[in-house]
């Protein structure tokens, strides 16, 4: 996957099936048969990811919620979106003209 | 946090985690033990309906979807409802006799519901019994060309058998042929009566030889290191049991839905508590006295087996059954007492069998 930046459309990966219990997210693979139980950063982003908002927008979204430093916010929730992305749970998004010609 | 920790939670704190629907009471087979009572009348629930439920329960964050019936697939929009479930987060289970997942069938429902789990079932390792069991001849060789194709198409596939007197003789069958096709068996040594209370399954329930070769074949498995075979409580499937203040988690984490719209605290607990026609789930889950009682009663359900002491987990004791075979939710019914008897037997033999002597 290419690296990510601010104008990244990311999405859950297609057999990534998860649900937000109180402040954790109970995150089932489905290929792996795997279930695991995440923290609150990584249930928030999973619940952002839903493949039309930027990594930009989760900025603003987060900034307003917690109060910190956007830079640096920006900066994690990179960090963050990468690993979960390099295990496999997220994945770049389709380009929107992409998903309209396929009819979605 | 563990995943344990989350569903101790769920339990806890009436979290809706598991739904299991009953789609339609369709079915192409005719299996003399159903339990589905196909007289119950009523308007069944539309698409449309369906689909604001399916919305709803992703709202209320629930992870497991269950399509069952019936035969689920008999519905006439079961692929549109199975691709809305997992357009919406779902992990989605089908509990299916098998019979139509074939070919385009098969392949529609695994590129369009994707779904987690395929449970199909299993009458016997032949065709003789099967086929008496399903009452359709030609059903258990169609079951076994239709397997190995759902294996062909990677669908992940669990063979659930429920142990009858027409079939306890080929338990070891039903094993070696779930080895051979790689895939895992579950059985329930447990025939209920339907869910009207009509006894007439029970007449083929296993015999208390029948129960003592499964429990004592589970064992020998155990310690060969054989896949191993699981035994169901049927309410429970897909949650782990914990250690909690209830029995169970009929009604505090877990609802079934008939084909009526019919809301029970469990499938096998067949005490309406609402109405998907009359009230949302969220109405329902928040504010029905009927859900109430029930984690009243599977509070008290653990007292009452707990006080069976060490046989207590042994009894594998079910609230919604002892409804059904007594009216009394928390009175420990005769099958129940003679499962933990049997199984204590043979656990008492497996240990004697460890403690004999290794004589090289």
């Amino acid at each position: 996957m290419p690296a990510l930046d601010s104008g990244s459309i990311l999405r859950p990966a297609r057999d990534l099936r998860f649900r937000r219990i109180d402040d954790e997210a109970v995150v089932v693979r489905q290929r792996a048969g795997e279930v695991l139980v995440m923290n609150e950063t990584a249930a928030r982003l999973l619940e952002l990811a839903d493949g039309r908002t930027s990594v930009a927008e989760w900025v603003e979204v987060l900034a307003a919620e917690y109060e910190i430093d956007r830079q640096a916010l920006e900066q994690d929730i990179l960090a963050f979106a990468a690993d979960l992305a390099a295990e496999g749970m997220l994945e770049l998004a389709p380009p929107p003209e992409e998903e309209e010609s396929r009819g979605v | 946090m563990g995943f344990e920790q989350v569903l101790q939670k769920t339990w806890r704190d009436n979290l809706l985690f598991s739904v299991l629907v009953e789609l339609t009471y369709r079915c192409n087979l005719d299996c003399f033990f159903c339990y589905n009572d196909l007289g119950l009348r009523g308007e069944p629930l539309r698409t449309d309906q369906y689909l604001d439920f399916f919305a709803e329960l992703s709202d209320l964050q629930v992870l497991n979807l269950t399509l069952s019936g019936g035969e689920p697939l008999a519905h006439p929009d079961f692929l549109k409802l199975g691709a809305c479930a997992r357009e919406l987060g779902f992990v989605v289970r089908v509990k299916s006799n098998g019979h139509a997942l074939r070919g385009e069938m098969a392949r529609r429902v695994r590129d369009e519901v994707d779904p987690f789990l395929i449970e199909v079932s299993l009458h016997g390792a032949t065709a003789a019994t099967h086929d008496r069991q399903t009452r359709v001849p030609g059903s258990f060789d169609r079951l076994l060309a239709n397997l190995r194709e759902m294996l062909g198409l990677g669908l992940r596939v669990k063979l659930n058998s429920t142990m009858t007197r027409w079939n306890e003789g080929e338990i070891e069958g039903m094993m070696a042929l779930a080895d051979g096709l790689g895939l895992p068996l579950q059985l329930d040594p447990e025939v209920t009566p339907r869910d009207d209370g009509d006894a007439e399954p029970l007449s083929i329930a296993p015999s208390r030889e029948g129960l003592g070769r499964l429990f004592a074949l589970q064992a020998e498995r155990a310690g060969s290191g054989a896949a191993a075979v699981s035994v169901a409580r049927e309410g429970d499937e897909g949650i782990v049991p914990v250690p909690l203040a209830k029995h169970c988690g009929a009604g505090s984490a877990g609802i079934a839905v008939d084909p009526y719209g019919n809301v029970y605290p469990c499938v096998q607990w067949r005490r309406p508590v609402g109405n998907l026609h009359r009230q949302s789930i969220r109405e329902i889950w928040s504010a029905s006295a009927g859900l109430r009682e029930v984690r009243e009663l599977t509070a008290r359900a653990k007292e009452v087996v707990d006080a069976h002491g060490a046989a207590g987990p042994l009894l594998n004791f079910c609230p919604g059954l002892a409804a059904t075979h007594t009216g009394d939710p928390l009175s420990v019914y005769p099958d129940a007492l003679r499962r933990a008897e049997v199984l204590g037997e043979v656990l008492e033999q497996e240990k004697k069998r460890v403690l004999l002597p290794v004589v090289p």
